[in-house]
């Protein structure tokens, strides 16, 4: 190696995070070299105790330093509603937009047989046990608008549906603020066909 | 609509090339081995930015250059604009107006070209693969959502084929997950279905009168479609998924067995009779290629209802195979509407007066001489 042992083991630990070639990873590493020790101290523990202090809420799923999570936990929120997200991500989102006053359900990825994942491999057991032990009336199902996040709607619609609670799925359509001629051709004919009476 | 000027760089075996073309006859002639077809399949890569040869890009560039790059110039509707199309091993650049267009959907149809090649002939003598990519391509050009839905479609079997797999093994012993695969798989199969349905509708009026030109009469041509389910062609949406719901629900255990799915587009075929006989099986050489023909031909008319103008016609070393009555017809009915390009090891084998107008390129060894 051209690098010394200490800076090459660095680069090869930035190469493992998403989106990072070879050539940033220098960039970052020697970065690294120049910055003041606290912050470098700082930037190592942040690293470890992200990992270490975070869990997923034995409630919802969602990551969390406390369990259960804040959300889980916040008794001003309406425990009759329950929306399902694939990812710990998408909770954030729905938190940013500040109008769901429910609870949210991660199921941490969708069923998919081609890469092997099963109902059981997903939150999809909690999500049963969560709908029998709590007073739930609405489930709404939030999953990603391709195959995979429809079927895992669709599947988890028809455990459900049978115990009477009322499952809804979010809209598919035009983004707000845009303009139509824009659109790509399957997202329009999608907000064709969920038109709605005005 | 044709194209005016063509200009290729480290393409094949075109180290640098440029040409001017007339807008009704083009002939290219060259020995075997000189790059007749890499120059025709240079212009259908400018149309549909991919190869109709190899689905590696990579085979386009020349050996051990960085990249090639072919420009046209087309003119549509007494407008004309510029295309590019760029192949590096970063992946492909596609520029229509000289502004790259980042989404391939929106730079192909542009040009629109119709390729008749010796492997047409497959169309009708080919496996059911052929002739389903064959109307996947042409609907596709007509209509952008047909290949999404197509896209999603190929996803859901293949997963759905997984979960049959894991069921056949018993590893997996619920059944909800398949009919949730089922359903999904019947919503994109309907939407497929009608639409090669309308599709088949237009091509059969384009068809049979041109195969009975060129047999002089005495052939009809029919096409029918052979599908995995017993639907008229008229149905609406709601009648076809409603006798998929029905023909998958009589299958699923069977399905189960053989780990697979056995309904669907993906299953389906097209038949082509001529008096009433399969050609694929009963007809004779001759038949089967002035089916294919046919097809090609009706292929020409199809587009130029949808575009409203006629598409590029290239014929790749066909024209030599064809009997001079097939010839003449087929020049007739592209006569001064159509600009064609026809690649041959020689004139000799074409007899035909406007083969006297048209415009010759002699080609040796990736290189134009005059």
């Amino acid at each position: 190696m051209y690098y010394p042992e200490p800076i090459s083991k660095l680069i090869d630990s930035f190469t493992k995070l998403p989106g990072i070639g070879p050539k940033t990873a220098v960039r970052l590493a020697f970065f690294v070299l120049n910055m003041k020790e606290d912050d470098v101290l700082d930037f190592a523990k942040a690293l470890v105790n992200a990992k270490r202090e975070l869990t997923h809420c034995s409630i919802c799923g969602h990551i969390t330093d406390q369990d259960p999570c804040s959300i889980c936990q916040d008794e001003t929120r309406d425990n009759s509603v329950i929306c399902v997200v694939q990812d710990p991500k998408d909770v954030i989102a729905m938190e940013k937009m500040k109008e769901f006053g429910g609870k949210y359900h991660v199921l941490h990825g969708a069923i998919s047989p081609m890469d092997g994942i099963g109902p059981e491999d997903i939150n999809v057991p909690s999500l049963l046990n969560r709908l029998k032990d709590e007073e739930v009336n609405e489930l709404i199902l939030a999953t990603n608008p391709n195959i995979e996040g429809e079927a895992t709607a669709m599947y988890i619609s028809r455990l459900v549906k049978p115990s009477g609670i009322r499952i809804t799925r979010i809209a598919h359509g035009l983004p707000m603020g845009g303009d139509l001629e824009y659109a790509d051709e399957v997202t329009l004919s999608k907000a064709m066909e969920g038109r709605r009476e005005l | 609509m044709h194209i005016n000027q063509l200009a290729l760089k480290n393409y094949r075996n075109y180290e640098q090339m440029q040409l001017t073309f007339d807008d009704k006859i083009n002939v290219i002639i060259g020995e075997n081995a000189q790059g007749k077809t890499n120059l025709m399949e240079a212009i259908y890569v400018l149309a549909f930015a991919k190869s109709h040869r190899t689905p590696r890009d990579k085979e386009l560039v020349q050996w051990e250059k960085e990249y090639a790059k072919i420009e046209g110039n087309v003119s549509k509707r007494n407008r004309s604009f510029p295309l590019e199309i760029i192949i590096s091993s970063k992946g492909k650049k596609a520029k229509l107006n000289h502004l790259e267009q980042r989404r391939l959907s929106d730079y192909i149809g542009a040009m629109n070209v119709v390729m008749f090649a010796p492997e047409d002939l497959n169309l009708v003598k080919g496996s059911p693969q052929v002739r389903r990519r064959f109307i996947d391509m042409e609907i596709g050009q007509i209509q952008p959502t047909y290949i999404y839905h197509l896209v999603q479609y190929q996803k859901i079997v293949k997963q759905r084929n997984h979960l049959l797999k894991g069921l056949q093994r018993k590893q997996q012993a619920d059944r909800t997950m398949l009919q949730v695969l089922t359903e999904q798989l019947i919503e994109h199969a309907a939407f497929i279905i009608e639409k090669r349905f309308t599709f088949l509708e237009l091509l059969r009026k384009w068809a049979d009168p041109i195969h009975q030109g060129i047999s002089r009469g005495i052939e009809r041509l029919e096409i029918n479609y052979q599908g995995t389910i017993e639907v008229s062609e008229d149905s609406n949406r709601e009648k076809i998924t409603s006798m998929y719901q029905q023909r998958f629900a009589e299958v699923e255990n069977k399905e189960i067995d053989r780990g697979t799915t056995l309904v669907g587009p993906h299953r389906d075929d097209l038949l082509f009779l001529v008096n009433g006989k399969d050609v694929q099986t009963y007809g004779s050489q001759g038949q089967q290629r002035t089916t294919a023909l046919s097809l090609k031909l009706a292929e020409i008319e199809l587009i130029y209802n949808e575009v409203g103008e006629y598409p590029i016609l290239l014929l790749d070393d066909v024209l030599s195979e064809l009997d001079d009555y097939r010839q003449s017809h087929l020049l007739n009915t592209i006569q001064g509407k159509v600009q064609t390009f026809v690649s041959t090891t020689s004139v000799d084998g074409i007899k035909h007066e406007t083969l006297e107008k048209a415009e010759l390129f002699h080609i040796e060894n990736g290189k134009l001489v005059t």
